[in-house]
């Protein structure tokens, strides 16, 4: 088991995970048992198909596991725990190919995550355009997905991921479709924000030079924890 | 700051917008097929509904108490000597055999004809603008103001009937399109040109004043049945119910009501094919909608906002385009004397009621089925 390290005591933690597919046929997650500490910074890492993402996806509460349970503090997902109001309220989710909706513009995109809360209109508006003034993309508040360059767009899904202000921050690949400058300057505001606002910070990554950034490495393979 | 702060807010209903909006041509597609599904309720229905509104007009108007006609025939026929056993009843008040038809005056114009008596207590309800009433025995006509107007007639004019030349004697009012858009001629000469010499279409009685203490409905009801004793095969109807239940307006009501129901299917086929398609081509988004944190009943709002607003945006087009075509028929020669353009507040809204209603039953299996997407499935969708 991946033992806590987080000072703020264990936020997440998952218990004999297992993710089969076709019937049983394809295990993507095959027993792990991993426990995050709230404001951790981990990195996940493996080769395609180690099941990486399948535990991402587990611990954001965006999928079930076959056998097994995650906990958010202490609490059952999915039983205790409502997964809806779960990603809601607690997760922010960025993802390599950014999904950004591409009818809304950059300021509209970051308030689609608030739409589903009972917020008022000026609200959202407000904190969205906060949120974009935070990311350096004051500029670009009224353009579209397809007006901005890769690396603006994950700023603007950064500033989605934090619209309702979670406590976890979840994220898949982040600078997969990114260059290298981009890349670092992507990863330094995960960072910033991470120590900024205490949150715990999970990023998938096959890329090594984030891994090492996080204070906790995750290996997997074969859809156990390596180490 | 503030005009910049409310270009940036983004609603429920404005995404909603956006999302009808970027799919522009097949948004108005639909619209196109809900438009004509409501359009022709607005018509049809409406239509019909005045059509029976007008009989009613005509029958209360006319002091009409009662129809006797023939028992379940389209075009009844009864024997004119009928009329003296029911003038014999005790009730009776006065007794109008009348028949009427649908003719070509023209080939482009055709009328409602009656047949009355040059004494019918009916004609004592039309308000006489020109010229004097006919004769019995004459080929002598009145035409409606409507029809006149129509066909540029004036007393002292001649117009054609089945072959038959009447001289106008006079022309009138009396408010119903159904008697405005309409000829009016001597019984007699109405049996020659129908072919029912001797015969009638229906015999409209007036009653004696009800007794003190009897009720109206069970005065008309007792004198119905007393004629019905003495005219066998023979219905005696009152003329409410005459005028909302007889077989031209239930005909009327069935070709409407059928008519429309199959464009309000058409259009409701079209929303629901409109939303399972986008339901289908967001898959993904459905996906990023849930990962953020979307409820599966933020998703069927969405997508009943949609197909809602397509209802609504449809019907409230389509009351506009039906309510054109009523007052067009209305204003055409060929239906003027039939087609009232009148439509009831209520009828406005019972449409807009449906089109709404419309819109949510055609997006609730695809709001259905974008809510039951997971969330991770959805994502991986390609």
């Amino acid at each position: 088991m991946s033992s806590p390290i987080g000072a703020g005591g264990p936020i997440l933690e998952a218990r004999s995970l297992v993710k089969s597919y076709d019937e049983g046929r394809v295990e993507a997650l095959r027993g792990v048992d991993v426990c995050i500490g709230a404001g951790e910074y981990v990195a996940i890492s493996g080769p395609s198909g180690s099941g990486k993402s399948t535990l991402l996806h587990l611990l954001g509460g965006l999928d079930t596991a076959t056998e097994g349970e995650v906990l958010f503090k202490g609490a059952e997902l999915g039983t205790t725990v409502d997964l809806d109001t779960y990603r809601s309220r607690q997760v922010g989710f960025i993802f390599q190919a950014f999904y950004l909706l591409p009818t809304l513009r950059a300021v509209e995109n970051v308030q689609v995550a608030m739409l589903a809360m009972n917020q008022g209109s000026n609200h959202r508006a407000e904190r969205a355009r906060a949120l974009l003034e935070e990311m350096g993309l004051s500029h670009r508040m009224r353009h579209y997905p397809n007006e901005l360059s890769g690396g603006e767009r994950q700023r603007v899904a950064i500033a989605r991921a934090l619209a309702n202000d979670p406590t976890i921050l979840l994220a898949d690949e982040p600078t997969g479709n990114l260059d290298s400058a981009n890349s670092a300057h992507i990863l330094e505001i995960l960072q910033s924000i991470r120590e900024r606002r205490g949150m715990t910070l999970i990023v998938v990554t096959h890329e090594n030079e984030i891994a090492s950034s996080a204070r906790r490495h995750i290996c997997m393979r074969d859809g156990r924890i390596e180490s | 700051m503030l005009p910049d702060l409310m270009a940036s807010q983004l609603s429920f209903a404005g995404f909603a917008w956006k999302n009808l909006w970027r799919r522009r041509l097949r948004t108005l597609l639909t619209l196109v097929g809900i438009t004509m599904g409501i359009g022709a309720f607005v018509a049809l229905v409406g239509f019909s509904r005045a059509f029976e509104h007008e009989w009613l007009h005509m029958y209360t108007s006319s002091g009409i108490d009662i129809a006797v006609v023939q028992t379940n025939l389209l075009n009844s026929s009864l024997d004119e000597s009928f009329g003296a056993k029911i003038r014999a009843l005790p009730d009776v008040a006065q007794v109008a055999p009348m028949i009427f038809n649908l003719m070509d005056l023209t080939p482009e114009v055709n009328a409602l004809v009656y047949g009355w008596r040059a004494d019918s207590y009916e004609l004592d309800s039309l308000t006489l603008i020109s010229g004097h009433r006919y004769q019995e025995g004459r080929a002598e006509v009145l035409l409606g103001d409507l029809l006149a107007s129509n066909l540029n007639k004036k007393p002292g004019d001649t117009v054609s009937i089945q072959g038959t030349n009447f001289t106008v004697t006079g022309i009138y009012h009396s408010g119903t399109a159904l008697e405005d858009g309409a000829v009016i001629m001597p019984l007699d000469q109405m049996q020659i040109v129908a072919g029912m010499e001797g015969k009638v279409t229906a015999f409209h009685v007036k009653l004696r004043p009800a007794p003190a203490g009897v009720p109206q409905d069970e005065y008309t009801t007792q004198a119905a049945a007393q004629i019905e004793a003495v005219v066998p095969g023979a219905r005696a109807v009152p003329a409410a119910e005459r005028a909302a239940n007889n077989q031209i307006v239930n005909l009327a009501h069935a070709i409407a009501w059928g008519t429309s129901a199959i464009a309000l299917l058409i259009g409701i086929l079209g929303i629901a094919n409109t939303m399972a398609m986008s339901v289908f081509e967001r898959t993904r988004e459905i996906g990023i909608l849930r990962a953020l944190g979307w409820k599966s009943r933020h998703v069927i709002l969405l997508i009943l906002t949609e197909a809602t607003a397509l209802g609504l945006a449809g019907g409230l087009i389509g009351i506009g385009a039906g309510w054109a075509a009523l007052r067009l028929l209305s204003a055409l020669p060929q239906t003027a004397s039939i087609v009232s353009s009148s439509v009831s507040p209520f009828h406005l809204l019972e449409s807009l009621g449906i089109a709404i209603a419309s819109g949510i039953a055609a997006g609730a299996y695809p709001a259905w089925r974008g809510a039951r997407l997971s969330p991770v499935e959805a994502l991986r969708y390609e």
